[in-house]
C-alpha cells in the first residue's frame, strides 16, 4: 500500500511530460514580423559618389529603374564573400542598376578594394559617416535592398547573399 | 576571440564535470582525495572564467558575438551592459552553471557529513551541472560569433534597463539553482538510507538560504513590477511570477519540515519527497518559461528544440529521482505523535496547506496548456482565479501561524493560552471597526485582523520568551517569530494595498491644481532630458495636503533611442502610510492624460518581506 502511493509523483512526472511533449511537437511556428521599411517609398536620399564626392545620385536617378543597392566595406569580411556574386547579377540582368554604397570607410581603402576585387556597381555611393545607412535602417553589413521602378522597397537582405538568395528571391522578382 | 576563451572554458569545465562524474564509478574508495575537491574547484575556476569572459565581451561591446550583438548597445551605462550579460537565455543559462558549480564548490568545505554521503553528493550535483551544460552548449551557447560584422548591437529591452532588474536574475537564481543540491543532497541521504542529525542539519542551513534568496529575489522583480510596468500594482499572477512561487512555497515547506524532524525523526520521506520537488519545479518553472509555452514579461527568444531539450532535464531529474525515492525510501512504519494540537500537528498542517496551494498554482498555471491542446483555443488563467483559490487556501495557514510556534512539542498544551485568545478577539474586533469606519469589505476584514494577529500573537510570544531565557541568544529563541511578524507585516501590506487602493483617471494643463481624494496635485512643468541611451519626458507635480506641499513626483516618459521603445516611468512618493503614484499617458491640445494611485501601505510588502529574508539568514547560523 505505501508503495502505491510513492509511485505517485514518479506517475505524476511522466504524464506531466507527456503531455507537455506532445504540446511542443505540435510545433506552433510564430510567424516573422516583417521588415519596418518593406513596402515603403525609398527615403530622401543624396548620394556622394565615392570616385567624385562632387557627384551626387538623388531620388531623381532612381525613378524607373529597378535597382538593387548594397551597403558594403572595405573592412567587412562578408562583403568580400558576396563580392563575386555582384558581377554574374550583372551578367544575368544587365539593365538592373547596382548601387554600392560604401559604409562607414575610408576612402582610399575603398578605392583599393574596389581596385583588386572588381567594380560590379554601376554607381558607388560614399556614406563617411553612415547617413544614408541610417536612412535606409542598415543594421549590419552586409545590407542588400531592392527598390521596383515605383520606388519602393520589394525586398532587403541582412547578410551576405549567396547564389541560392539570389535565385530563389531576388531573380523572380526582377522578372 | 574573446568567445573563443570563454567557449574553450566552458568545454574545459564540462569536460572536468565529465571526469569529476565517472570517478564515482572507477574509484570505490569512500574517502575522498585531495585530487577530487581539486577537480570540484577547477570546474568551478573554467566556469567562472568562461562567465567572466562573457561580462568582458559585453563591457567592451564585442559584437563580433551573436549575444552580446543581439543584447547590447555601445551606448548602455556600463552596469546594463554588465547585467546585459545575463538579461538573455543564453547569458542566463551561463549564470545557472556558474551558480550550480559555486554550490558545488562550497558543499566541498562542509566537515559534518561523511565522506560516502559527501561524494555521492557531489555526483549526483555534477551530473545535474552536466545535463545544463549539454543544453547550453547545444541550444544556448552565448560564445557564437556572428558571420556578419556589426558596428553596433540590438540593444538590451529598456524595461530591463533597471538597478532592481540587474539584480534580480543572479539572486533568484541562487535560490532557484540552490534546490539542486539539496535534491543531490536527498538522493545521496537515501542511497545511502544515512538521513540523521547532521544530514538535516546541512539540509536546514541550504534550505534556509536559498529559500530567503529566492524570497529576495522575486520581492525584486515583484517591486520592480510595481514602479516600471506602471499598472499600479506589484503582482499580477503572471505566469513568470506563478512559476517561481512553486519551488518558493514548497521550500517553505521543507523549511518547516526540517524543523519537526529536529524533535522526531519520522517525517524522512516526506522531506526527501519535498527535497525532490523543490528543485524538479524550479526546472518545471524554467521549462515553462524558456520553451515559449508560456509567454510573459519574460519574453526570452524561444525555440522548440531547448523547450524539449529541458523537458528532457526534468524528466531525466525529476524521474530518477522520484524512481530512487519508490525504491530506496525506508519501509518502516512509525506512527506520529500526534495529538490535537501540538506543535507536530500544526506542522504538518501547514504542509499540508501549502502542498495543496502549490497544486492550486500548477493547475492554473498548465490549464490553458491544457485547454489549448484540447480545444486548440488559447484562454488565459488570471488573477481572478489564483485570489479566489489560493488565498483561501492559505488561510488556514496563516491563522495557524501566529500560535504554532507557541506550542509545546510533547504536549497538547498552549501555555498561557488565554492571552493569545484575548489578542485573538481584541484583534478582530479592533479590524471590525477599522474596517468598519473605512468602506467596509469582507476580504479587508480578514486580511487585516490575520496581519494584526499574526504579529501581536508573535510578539506576545517574543515577549514570553524574553521572561523564560532573557535577552540571551535572542534571535536564537525568537527567530521564527520575527519570521512570522514579517509574514504578518507583509498580509498586512498586501491587504490594504489592494483592497484600499484607489485609482483616478485625470487630466491636467500645466499649472492646473486638482483635488483628489484629500489631496490636491499640480503639473508644474514638463521637462525633457537628454541621457546617453535615452531622451525622457519628466512631468513635474507637486502633491499637497491642505494646501501644504508635502512632495515633488516626477512620472517620466523614456525614448529608448536603439530599441525605438517608449516605456512608463511610473512617479512614486512613499510615505509611511500610503504610496501616490503617478503615471502620464498621453497629450493632446496642451492637455495630459495623467493616471494616479494612492496604494494605503504597500511600503508594508517590502519591509515585511526584507525581515522575512533577514530571520531566514540569520536562522542559517543557529541550524
Amino acid at each position: 500500500m505505501k508503495r502505491i502511493i510513492l509511485i505517485i509523483p514518479f506517475v505524476l512526472t511522466l504524464i506531466v511530460s507527456g503531455f507537455l511533449l506532445f504540446y511542443l511537437l505540435q510545433d506552433k511556428d510564430p510567424k516573422k514580423p516583417p521588415s519596418a521599411l518593406l513596402n515603403e517609398d525609398i527615403p530622401k536620399i543624396e548620394i556622394p559618389d565615392l570616385f567624385n564626392e562632387k557627384n551626387f545620385l538623388t531620388n531623381v536617378d532612381f525613378k524607373d529603374k529597378l535597382i538593387l543597392v548594397n551597403f558594403f566595406a572595405s573592412w567587412c569580411a562578408p562583403c568580400k564573400v558576396e563580392h563575386p556574386l555582384f558581377f554574374k547579377i550583372k551578367e544575368d540582368h544587365p539593365s538592373l542598376f547596382i548601387i554600392g554604397v560604401d559604409y562607414k570607410d575610408l576612402k582610399n581603402d575603398a578605392l583599393d578594394y574596389l581596385k583588386k576585387d572588381g567594380n560590379p556597381y554601376n554607381f558607388v555611393g560614399y556614406d563617411k559617416q553612415g547617413l544614408i545607412g541610417l536612412e535606409f535602417g542598415v543594421f549590419g553589413l552586409p545590407e542588400t535592398f531592392l527598390i521596383n521602378k515605383k520606388g519602393k522597397i520589394i525586398y532587403k537582405h541582412l547578410g551576405p547573399l549567396d547564389k541560392k538568395i539570389i535565385e530563389n528571391d531576388i531573380y523572380p522578382l526582377l522578372n | 576571440m574573446i568567445s573563443i576563451v570563454g567557449f574553450t572554458n566552458l568545454l574545459l569545465s564540462f569536460l572536468i564535470g565529465l571526469i569529476i562524474f565517472f570517478s564515482y564509478f572507477f574509484n570505490n574508495k569512500n574517502t575522498i582525495s585531495r585530487t577530487y575537491y581539486n577537480l570540484v574547484f577547477f570546474k568551478f575556476f573554467f566556469i567562472i572564467v568562461s562567465f567572466l569572459t562573457l561580462i568582458y565581451a559585453y563591457i567592451v561591446s564585442d559584437f563580433s558575438n551573436q549575444n552580446v550583438f543581439e543584447n547590447s548597445h555601445s551606448d548602455k551605462p556600463i552596469l546594463y551592459k554588465i547585467s546585459g550579460a545575463w538579461g538573455n537565455h543564453e547569458g542566463s543559462m551561463l549564470l545557472w552553471l556558474l551558480i550550480m558549480s559555486s554550490y558545488t564548490l562550497f558543499f566541498t568545505l562542509n566537515k559534518n557529513l561523511t565522506d560516502n554521503i559527501k561524494k555521492l553528493t557531489i555526483t549526483f550535483q555534477t551530473s545535474l551541472f552536466l545535463l545544463f551544460a549539454v543544453f547550453v552548449i547545444l541550444t544556448s551557447n552565448p560564445f557564437l560569433i556572428n558571420s556578419i560584422n556589426f558596428e553596433e548591437g540590438m540593444g538590451l529591452n529598456p524595461i530591463l534597463q533597471d538597478p532592481a532588474l540587474a539584480v534580480h536574475p543572479p539572486i533568484l537564481y541562487v535560490g532557484y539553482v540552490g534546490f539542486s543540491l539539496i535534491l543531490s543532497l536527498a538522493l545521496a541521504g537515501l542511497t545511502f538510507k544515512q538521513i540523521d542529525y547532521e544530514w538535516m542539519n546541512t539540509a536546514k542551513k541550504l534550505t534556509l538560504f536559498c529559500w530567503s534568496m529566492l524570497t529576495a529575489g522575486i520581492a525584486l522583480g515583484s517591486y520592480w513590477a510595481y514602479y516600471e510596468l506602471g499598472w499600479g500594482g506589484w503582482w499580477f499572477w503572471d505566469p513568470v511570477e506563478n512559476v517561481s512561487l512553486m519551488p518558493w512555497i514548497a521550500g517553505l515547506a521543507l523549511v518547516h519540515s526540517l524543523m519537526i524532524t529536529k524533535k522526531e525523526k519520522i517525517l524522512i520521506r516526506w522531506i526527501v519527497f519535498l527535497s525532490i520537488l523543490c528543485f524538479s519545479l524550479s526546472i518545471f518553472g524554467t521549462f515553462l518559461v524558456r520553451s515559449g509555452i508560456l509567454t510573459s514579461v519574460h519574453s526570452f527568444a524561444t525555440d522548440s528544440a531547448r523547450g524539449i531539450f529541458i523537458l528532457i532535464i526534468f524528466l531525466v531529474s525529476t524521474g530518477f529521482s522520484f524512481i530512487l525515492f519508490i525504491f530506496k525510501t525506508d519501509d518502516s512504519e512509525e506512527k506520529l505523535k500526534l495529538l490535537f494540537i501540538n506543535k507536530s500537528t500544526a506542522l504538518i498542517f501547514n504542509n499540508i496547506v501549502m502542498i495543496i496551494a502549490c497544486l492550486t498554482i500548477l493547475l492554473g498555471t498548465i490549464y490553458p496548456i491544457v485547454i489549448e491542446v484540447i480545444t486548440n483555443k488559447r484562454i488565459s488563467v488570471g488573477a481572478p482565479y489564483f485570489n479566489s483559490t489560493a488565498l483561501p487556501i492559505l488561510l488556514p495557514g496563516f491563522l495557524l501561524m501566529s500560535i504554532a510556534p507557541a506550542l509545546s512539542w510533547q504536549n497538547n498544551k498552549l501555555p498561557k493560552y488565554k492571552s493569545y485568545i484575548f489578542v485573538f478577539i481584541a484583534l478582530s474586533l479592533l479590524s471590525f471597526i477599522i474596517v468598519y469606519l473605512n468602506a467596509f469589505n469582507v476580504w479587508g476584514f480578514i486580511g487585516i485582523a490575520l496581519g494584526l494577529i499574526i504579529i501581536f500573537s508573535s510578539l506576545l510570544s517574543v515577549y514570553f520568551n524574553c521572561i523564560k531565557f532573557g535577552l540571551r541568544n535572542f534571535i536564537n529563541h525568537n527567530n521564527a517569530l520575527l519570521a512570522h511578524i514579517g509574514v504578518g507585516i507583509l498580509v498586512l501590506g498586501i491587504t490594504t494595498s489592494s483592497v484600499y487602493k484607489s485609482e483616478f483617471s485625470v487630466t491636467f494643463m500645466i499649472n492646473e491644481k486638482k483635488q483628489i481624494n484629500h489631496y490636491s496635485y499640480t503639473l508644474l512643468k514638463l521637462e525633457t532630458n537628454q541621457n546617453s541611451n535615452f531622451q525622457e519626458l519628466v512631468a513635474v507635480f507637486s502633491l499637497y495636503k491642505d494646501n501644504k506641499k508635502i512632495a515633488e513626483i516626477k512620472p517620466s516618459k523614456r525614448y529608448y533611442n536603439v530599441s525605438k521603445m517608449i516605456t512608463t516611468e511610473a512617479g512614486i512618493y512613499h510615505s509611511w502610510f500610503q504610496d501616490f503614484y503617478i503615471i502620464i499617458g498621453n497629450e493632446k491640445d496642451q492637455i495630459w492624460s495623467v493616471k494616479i494611485y494612492q496604494n494605503p501601505l504597500v511600503s508594508l510588502i517590502w519591509i515585511g518581506v526584507i525581515i522575512m529574508v533577514l530571520s531566514g539568514l540569520l536562522g542559517i547560523r543557529r541550524a
